[in-house]
């Protein structure tokens, strides 16, 4: 009687067994496709946040964040434009110690606008004001703040943040 | 005048507290705007950010005193 009954009961659909049979070929396609994303996004990142990089503001206006776009435009603009119209220190590549090195990666942080800095600053620097010392300052910080905005573009452009 | 001498610069001049008064205005605005998403949270956080460069630079200024002489 009750190897009967037993016989008869139908057997429960195993959907966890199915899952399991399934899941090896359906982890690699979502893994493969998940690392294929990751990638993309990651490239996309990247040729955001270099773009943004050369040209100040570019990289969120790709993003289509016009308002930072601008404001990082502009404020990196400024801060060039008064550091060069100062006669601020712009470093050139080869210094001696670590501080010129430091000075010229902070400088070159502003991209396209090392070179406008330098074509604008065509008296070249003079540090023995304070004029010039505060304008070396703003160079460096032009660098800096567009380096923290390329930063953002490529953090935005993974979807990090926004 | 030629087209280049219209960019080259005239040099300019300003007072130890406007240069502070023009990068204080110009990190401001450019921290608020990367920092914030609404335009009211951008400005209150600008205006926050322009105050204390304020009065941090001139406090460092007075504690420095003492040493400039």
């Amino acid at each position: 009687m009750l190897d009967e009954n037993f016989a008869k009961q139908p057997d429960p659909p195993n959907d966890v067994a199915s899952e399991i049979a399934a899941a090896p070929a359906s982890a690699a396609s979502d893994g493969l496709s998940h690392s294929k994303e990751a990638r993309s996004s990651e490239f996309r990142g990247l040729a955001v946040g270099v773009i943004g990089w050369l040209i100040p503001g570019l990289g969120h206006a790709l993003l289509k964040m016009w308002g930072r776009a601008i404001a990082i435009f502009l404020a990196v603009g400024l801060l060039v434009y008064l550091g060069a119209g100062m006669r601020g220190n712009l470093f050139a590549p080869g210094g001696d110690d670590a501080f010129t090195r430091l000075g010229f990666a902070a400088d070159l942080g502003s991209g396209a606008f090392y070179f406008a800095a330098r074509f604008l600053e065509s008296g070249g620097a003079d540090v023995s004001h304070a004029d010039g010392d505060y304008g070396t300052r703003f160079l460096a910080t032009a660098g800096v703040l567009n380096l923290l905005a390329a930063l953002h573009a490529y953090e935005a452009a993974r979807g990090r943040k926004a | 005048m030629t087209a280049v001498a219209l960019f080259q610069m005239v040099p300019l001049q300003f007072s130890h507290f406007q240069a502070l008064l023009l990068f204080a205005l110009i990190i401001s605005l450019a921290f608020g705007t990367l920092g914030r998403r609404r335009p009211i949270e951008r400005l209150k956080y600008a205006a926050w950010s322009f105050t204390m460069f304020l009065l941090v630079g001139v406090a460092l200024g007075w504690l420095m005193y003492p040493f400039s002489k």
